[in-house]
């Protein structure tokens, strides 16, 4: 996949797991910054115009949740989180305050470089074209303007809230959503965080689209965090 | 014995000679006073008092009494008339006789009274001094052994012998050595001859003391079990009396109470240690860990960015995937160790949720299918959602590592599967991870959960397993208030691991 030269900003302040990212950066043709520290990077994002940011959790000086907080205040850059594989509770804050995606160390190049595209995809569409009318992924589409679910071009029956939290999840396919996000997306705010509800929802959902939904194809688990609809 | 009777004898013929002499003074002045002309109402007086004079001077009511009548018939012979003889020709003096009797009887029955209530206050004295003095002394002891000493020297010293103490360890078996006092201010340490025949004599004494050859063994009873053992010398403890056996009670009471008391701070002292020494292996292990972890990320993408830039037949190729894997080994290794650390301080919170068994399961296998494409996993879940309260990620590791461990032991053409059943009887859920491969040779069966286990079936495998996985996997199910048992299936070939997890009946309409 080609992309535009996009300027990443590497926020990591481990310098190997800095120089392997930058360098599939580099060897896939992005553009990138490099900071080190927490204030390091809010310099280099108020000089430079970045267009994402790789943002370790575990900086020197400041709590990565914090850039996050500040980034948002006038920016809708994506932003993935990189973490330690311990830092579960972190990372849900982190995509709870508007970051993208996150990245478990420690991770592979192709995962890496796969959550970039994602991402830059969503800021595209965010800033371009309006819904789409049709949207596939794999065998299985929605046409939004008829409120239609077809697996292998058969139509399913889905219930209303099964059918909300399918486009949401095809809104924002490839992200991880966690699960107090959808909850305050299909329930609305006043919910709290019943995750059985979302659960049993979840399940019901899953055994209409997945031939087995313990090996799902299309919506994975990520446990302790949330969901995530496969890109393609 | 016979000591003591011939001091009884002795005492008896003082006292009696005392008496004697007493109302032969008496007489004497009486006499004095029948000469002089004095009324004979003061030689009755003057016997009195020698009646009193005997009473107090003598122990027991018997000379007191027998002083009374003597007195009497004394007064009757010498000074009522027909004199020396104790016939009266006045039958009023009758009168005076039995008030005589009387007023002498209660007269050195009162002082006798007097005098015993006193000697008892003097003996409650000296065994409160002796109680005081013993638990003041006792505040002071800084060891177990100390206790002993203090206890020893001054039972010693109230009774007067040459006394002992024994103690017990922690685990309720006597010492091999025992403390004696041998003069006021000495005490020696002597070997036991056999303590298993000290144990087994203490044994069923719920009360009391046990006679041995050499001593008189009273147990010292603590809260939970003997502490030690006061030995009085066999001799000595034959003459105790009851009094003094009582004082003996009272001293070995507070004597067990600053021993539970001393053991009890002990103990605490230990788990204190016990937990600082711990927190700080933990702390370590962790810091290493971490220090670890970061590199072996690094390690890991390096390596991989090399594997990039190389050509699948290329050597380096393969030195690239090499250096890979082996990151990649040691990088779960040292999530292994973080984890149970963090299991084993009883710090890990559980953060249970009903969660759907599918999702776990289907989040393991993932995991598992992504690092070793090649195996095959069935998973058999229930057709309807089954909700288990458990703390999803623990439990995910849980599966992982017995995925892990299954794939490990089996080749990948062979069947690997998951399956979940609900329990409604014992209202759990019920996970297996059954393999193909060669199963658990049962010499390791029983350790398999240990921690730092492998496998001596096998010739040692560097590359495979530190014994860690399976130890997780037990403290997690356990943590969850399951079980967790491993064993081969009984229908062929290969391991099964089954793992059970409550379902916590929440009854909500």
């Amino acid at each position: 996949m080609s992309n535009l030269g996009e300027k990443i900003l590497v926020v990591e302040d481990d310098t190997q797991i800095r120089n392997f990212i930058c360098y599939s950066l580099h060897s896939e043709g992005y553009q990138y910054l490099t900071a080190n520290t927490g204030q390091g990077a809010m310099n280099s994002l108020v000089s430079e115009q970045i267009d994402l940011m790789l943002l370790d959790l575990g900086l020197p000086d400041f709590d990565g949740i914090e850039v996050i907080k500040k980034v948002r205040e006038w920016s809708e850059m994506p932003i993935i989180i990189v973490s330690a594989r311990d830092q579960d509770k972190e990372k849900a804050a982190a995509l709870d305050l508007g970051a993208d995606d996150y990245l478990t160390k420690p991770f592979s190049a192709t995962e890496l470089l796969a959550r970039i595209r994602v991402s830059l995809r969503h800021l595209y569409k965010q800033g371009g074209n309006k819904q789409q009318t049709c949207v596939q992924i794999g065998n299985l589409k929605i046409e939004h303007d008829k409120h239609l679910v077809f697996l292998n071009d058969t139509e399913l029956h889905m219930t209303p809230m099964e059918y909300t939290l399918l486009t949401l999840l095809f809104k924002n396919a490839g992200k991880v959503l966690t699960t107090s996000y959808i909850i305050k997306e299909i329930w609305g705010v006043g919910y709290g965080n019943d995750t059985q509800a979302l659960r049993a929802l979840m399940a019901g959902l899953r055994r209409k689209i997945e031939t087995n939904p313990a090996k799902p194809r299309y919506i994975m688990t990520e446990i302790g965090v949330g969901y995530r609809l496969v890109n393609d | 014995m016979t000591t003591q009777q011939n001091s009884k004898v002795i005492a008896g013929l003082k006292y009696s000679l005392l008496m004697i002499v007493l109302l032969f003074l008496a007489s004497i002045i009486g006499y004095l006073f029948r000469m002089i002309g004095f009324p004979e109402t003061n030689i009755v007086i003057v016997y009195l008092l020698a009646v009193l004079l005997t009473a107090s001077k003598t122990k027991g009511y018997i000379y007191g009494v027998l002083a009374s009548v003597i007195a009497t018939f004394a007064f009757n012979y010498f000074f009522t008339e027909p004199y020396y003889t104790f016939a009266v020709y006045d039958p009023s003096y009758i009168v005076t006789f039995i008030i005589m009797t009387i007023t002498a009887l209660i007269t050195s029955t009162l002082t006798s009274h007097v005098k015993k209530s006193a000697v008892e206050a003097k003996e409650k004295e000296s065994e409160t001094k002796a109680l005081y003095m013993l638990s003041n002394h006792l505040t002071d002891a800084a060891e177990i052994h100390d206790i002993a000493g203090i206890a020893v020297s001054i039972i010693s010293s109230v009774m007067n012998c040459k006394g002992a103490c024994l103690c017990f360890d922690e685990n309720g078996m006597p010492e091999k050595t025992f403390v004696q006092q041998v003069s006021p201010d000495k005490q020696i340490r002597r070997n036991v001859a056999n303590t298993e025949d000290i144990k087994h004599q203490t044994e069923g004494l719920r009360t009391g003391y046990s006679i041995g050859t050499e001593f008189y063994d009273w147990l010292i009873y603590g809260r939970d079990n003997i502490l030690g053992i006061i030995r009085i010398p066999t001799d000595r403890a034959a003459l105790m009396t009851e009094a003094q056996t009582r004082l003996l009670r009272a001293m070995i009471e507070s004597i067990a109470l600053a021993m539970d008391r001393f053991r009890s701070a002990e103990q605490r002292i230990k788990y204190r240690e016990e937990t600082v020494q711990e927190r700080y292996r933990g702390n370590l292990l962790r810091a290493i860990s971490h220090d670890l972890r970061t590199p072996l990320s690094g390690i890991m993408g390096t390596s991989e960015m090399l594997m990039d830039m190389s050509k699948q037949n290329d050597p380096r190729y393969k030195l690239a995937e090499e250096i890979h894997n082996d990151a990649n080994w040691l990088h779960s290794l040292v999530e292994n160790i973080l984890s149970l650390t963090r299991l084993q301080e009883g710090r890990l919170t559980l953060n249970k949720q009903s969660e759907a068994v599918e999702e776990i399961v289907g989040g393991a296998v993932h995991h598992i299918v992504q690092r070793s494409p090649d195996h095959e996993i069935i998973i058999n879940i229930p057709d309807e959602l089954l909700l288990v309260p458990m703390d999803a990620k623990l439990i995910e590791q849980v599966l992982i590592n017995l995925l892990d461990n299954a794939i490990r032991h089996t080749s990948p053409k062979n069947e690997i599967s998951v399956t979940v059943v609900k329990d409604e009887e014992h209202n759990c859920a019920v996970f297996t991870v059954a393999d193909t491969g060669e199963g658990i040779a049962q010499t390791d069966l029983p350790n398999i959960f240990q921690m730092f286990y492998t496998s001596r079936a096998k010739h040692a495998d560097a590359q495979h397993g530190i014994g860690l996985g399976l130890a997780i996997c037990d403290a997690i199910v356990k943590a969850h208030g399951g079980n967790i048992e491993a064993h081969n299936r009984p229908d062929g070939q290969g391991a099964e691991f089954i793992f059970t997890l409550p379902m916590e009946v929440t009854e909500i309409e």
